[in-house]
């Protein structure tokens, strides 16, 4: 009867669960984009020039202020994304952008993560997988005795312990 | 007089330097052949570093106290006019100085390690003395002839600059440099006892046992300084932020990565017997990292806010980061057949699979932080190419890997050992799922349309659902007595979950805090008033306060809600005598709803530019890092159990062990 009843319960909640989730992914694919704020995006992808590791967008620097006032009348006057960071670029250098793009000498930034995850799930499925029993693994009646008689004697042993991690 | 002081710090150094080189030598021979030293010269080596370091220690804060100029540390960084406080927070303020609090740190550890070793027969005990003596040596010897902060001026001035403005502003930077210290020099004694066990050939997982308490020392101190120190970024910068993907930020960040996977693989090897090299490579891997992140950052190689003082200390940290990680791997290559594990779980569906899916992650993460780190340095090496390297990057990276983490901490901690049937995992997940959902909901009816913001939500509540119904059902009785011997008794486990609701929180502050943040830059005239997140702010004045050792000028402003004053703020520019650079001071106020942060751009008598940054939730952040950090101290305070002298009582079934969560 509880074996039902747990049953029961199981059901009802994976349709509540799957029914709620459908309603938020309708809702959130179904939101307008939000309004992308173009000068703030450009901004966060330009070093501030007189900073230490903080984008045009963050730094409070004079200079700062001044970039993201020549982004604003750039992006005003309709120069598109690339014409701006390449204004930008010809001015301070490759250096001025922290946003490296996936070519040239920056390819292999992103490619090494890539690889790496990769790598690593190979390695973490091949440990993880089980491997094909071989027919060794069964263990003899002799053998067998011996394990058993071994666990006898531990289980005996006064002051085993285990240690929380 | 002026000479007592600098000769006391240097005898220390000298008597530290000499008690390292001691420890070290009878360390090792203690391993080879116990009969061959006494417990006795052992602890001579260990006091001598302790009692050399504090001496030094000592000298320099009396050397600053007493405003003694003829010592060359004392000239460049202190000044009359600093007040007590930032005068003892000076002997960190600068790069002498803090290696001089390193030497301290290690000798502390050092001397703790040496209470546990009762007697030379301890040859796992001993080997990791000679191994902390051998660093021991290489630091006091770094700060003998690289970074002498007691060299004394022929001619001494009367007066000096003054610590660095940053560093002597708030509160905080008297204990974010030594929490991250504890944490950073800490990790320094898994390593020892690692490569202990691999130079004696000590089998088995005794190593970890006695590493355990240590390693969860340095980890939470380690956490807890990151915090504080993202906190300190927030309030005292003020530029917004808590956390800039600074190259001296990620080298502390991605040690803090490697020692939160080797704890977590610990438990695997611990239990289940497995991923013995694994551990081996993790525990160099935390301190190698913690000695090239102290190279990148004081010799100059990157730009970083942290980059406060350089000098030729940097060539002997590249050397020692090379030889420690050269020496590491030929010894983990050449005794791993002594220590590889054969054991491997047995379905990729239990506890084991999960521990290693959370290692994949964060070795992943610490590796692509480490990568964007190290990316600009290296190209600019090989072909004089310049690039940056810097948010957009990292975070796109983080991402998906926090998404991961998250995941794998709301399954992980309740998916038995072994073979985990879906059954189980369902049925303990099941509610938290439904709670998750509709917690995902209720984001939505707030009125919210951010992706991440809901999905953060969503797995922060599964989380922190999960571990209240294993609170729940696991507890001897649902009372709060009940619920208090639960998380008592098993303090690992409590502790790191406490921890994961920790970073659960922090991940939610994450995601709202940017995701729904406001900011405006405005430029106001004397009595102008502006609308921000919901109040008015109004330019009253500025004025000025002379301070001893610096003009404080402060920008009144006016918040009201409608017609009623709610707060007045002012933030503040120091400006110090002798120094070009002025520091701004942000002015924050937090509430448990939202913070709004004022800063000044610039300032005029009569206009003023602000910074405006409204952060809903922002204080709970310091409250998750909090979390996070009392977690790892809560598994510590555990009843202490003897490594060496097995308590009996304290067994548990393995039925238990494989069964619970």
């Amino acid at each position: 009867m509880r074996e039902h009843s747990l049953r029961r319960g199981s059901v009802l909640i994976g349709v509540a669960v799957l029914l709620l989730s459908g309603v938020v992914a309708v809702v959130l694919v179904l939101a307008p984009a939000p309004e992308r704020d173009r000068v703030q995006d450009l901004a966060e992808g330009l070093r501030c020039p007189v900073c230490t590791s903080v984008s045009v967008a963050e730094s409070p620097s004079d200079t700062a202020v001044a970039m993201r006032q020549v982004i604003s009348d750039q992006v005003a006057a309709g120069r598109s994304d690339e014409e701006v960071v390449n204004y930008f670029r010809a001015r301070y250098g490759d250096w001025t952008v922290i946003d490296p793009p996936a070519s040239g000498s920056t390819l292999l930034l992103w490619a090494l993560p890539i690889a790496a995850a990769v790598a690593g799930s190979v390695a973490l499925l091949a440990r993880s997988l089980p491997r094909a029993v071989s027919p060794s693994a069964e263990l003899s009646d002799e053998e067998r005795d011996r394990v058993e008689a071994a666990v006898e004697r531990h289980r005996a042993m006064p002051g085993r312990r285990e240690v929380d991690p | 007089m002026m000479t007592a002081a600098p000769a006391a710090g240097w005898t220390g150094l000298m008597l530290g330097l000499a008690g390292s080189v001691v420890l070290a030598v009878f360390g090792f021979l203690a391993q080879f052949r116990p009969a061959a030293v006494r417990r006795q010269q052992l602890v001579v080596g260990a006091g001598f570093m302790l009692g050399g370091s504090a001496l030094a220690m000592g000298a320099l804060q009396v050397a600053l106290l007493t405003d003694n100029f003829a010592v060359a540390y004392v000239a460049e960084n202190h000044a009359r006019a600093t007040s007590t406080l930032f005068s003892i927070t000076t002997a960190w303020a600068a790069l002498e100085g803090s290696l001089v609090l390193w030497v301290l740190v290690l000798s502390g550890f050092t001397a703790v390690v040496m209470r546990g070793v009762r007697d030379t027969g301890d040859r796992l005990g001993a080997g990791a003395l000679g191994v902390l003596g051998a660093v021991g040596a290489f630091f006091f010897g770094l700060v003998v002839l690289a970074g002498n902060p007691f060299e004394i001026l022929a001619e001494a001035p009367a007066d000096g600059p003054g610590p660095n403005p940053i560093l002597a502003d708030h509160v905080l930077m008297a204990v974010h440099p030594p929490l991250l210290y504890l944490g950073y020099v800490g990790l320094t004694v898994p390593f020892a006892f690692a490569m202990s066990a691999l130079l004696g050939r000590v089998p088995g997982v005794e190593w970890l046992h006695r590493t355990r308490r240590s390693n969860l020392v340095a980890w939470s101190f380690l956490t807890a300084g990151l915090v504080v120190g993202a906190w300190w970024s927030y309030e005292v910068l003020g530029w917004g932020g808590y956390w800039a993907w600074d190259p001296v930020e990620n080298a502390a960040l991605v040690p803090w990565l490697v020692a939160t996977a080797f704890l977590h693989s610990a438990v695997v090897q611990v239990r289940r017997g497995m991923l013995q090299s694994w551990n081996f490579v993790l525990v160099l891997a935390a301190f190698a990292l913690t000695i090239l992140g102290t190279f990148l950052t004081r010799s100059a190689v990157v730009q970083s806010v942290h980059s406060f003082s350089q000098s030729d200390v940097g060539p002997p940290l590249l050397a020692f980061f090379v030889v420690v990680v050269v020496a590491g791997f030929v010894l983990i290559a050449l005794r791993a057949d002594h220590i590889a594990s054969h054991g491997r779980p047995e379905s990729p569906a239990s506890r084991e699979g999960m521990f290693l899916l959370n290692n994949l992650l964060l070795s992943l993460f610490a590796f692509i932080v480490l990568l964007g780190t190290l990316y600009p340095v290296v190209l600019e090496a090989i072909t004089d190419e310049q690039v940056s390297v810097g948010r957009p990057f990292f975070d796109r990276m983080a991402v998906p890997i926090g998404f991961g983490l998250l995941l794998a901490m709301w399954a992980g901690p309740v998916t038995p050992y072994r073979h985990a049937s879906v059954a189980v995992v369902w049925g303990r997940t099941r509610v938290p799922l439904l709670l998750a959902a509709l917690a995902a909901v209720a984001v939505l009816l707030a009125g919210v349309r951010s992706v991440g913001i809901v999905a953060v939500v969503a797995l922060a509540t599964g989380i922190a659902a999960t571990t209240v119904r294993q609170v729940l059902v696991t507890a001897p009785a649902r009372t709060p007595a009940g619920v208090w011997r639960l998380v008592r008794g098993r303090r690992g486990y409590w502790g790191g979950q406490l921890a994961h609701l920790g970073v659960a929180l922090f991940a939610v502050v994450v995601a709202v805090s940017s995701g729904l943040a406001d900011r405006s830059t405005v430029r106001l005239d004397r009595g102008e008033s502006v609308a921000f997140a919901g109040y008015t702010l109004t330019f009253d004045y500025v004025d000025e306060h002379e301070l001893p050792d610096r003009l404080v000028t402060d920008a009144h402003i006016t918040v009201r809600a409608g017609d009623e004053v709610v707060r007045t703020m002012a933030p503040r520019l120091n400006s110090f005598p002798g120094r070009p650079q002025a520091v701004g001071n942000p002015d924050v106020w937090s509430t448990p709803a939202q913070d709004v942060y004022v800063a000044l751009g610039n300032l005029e008598p009569e206009q003023i530019t602000l910074n405006l940054f409204r952060y809903p939730l922002m204080v709970w952040m310091w409250v998750a890092g909090g979390m996070v950090a009392a977690g790892g101290f809560w598994a510590l305070s555990g009843p202490r159990r003897g490594a060496r002298n097995p308590q009996p009582g304290t067994a548990r079934t393995a039925e238990q062990v494989s069964g619970d969560a």
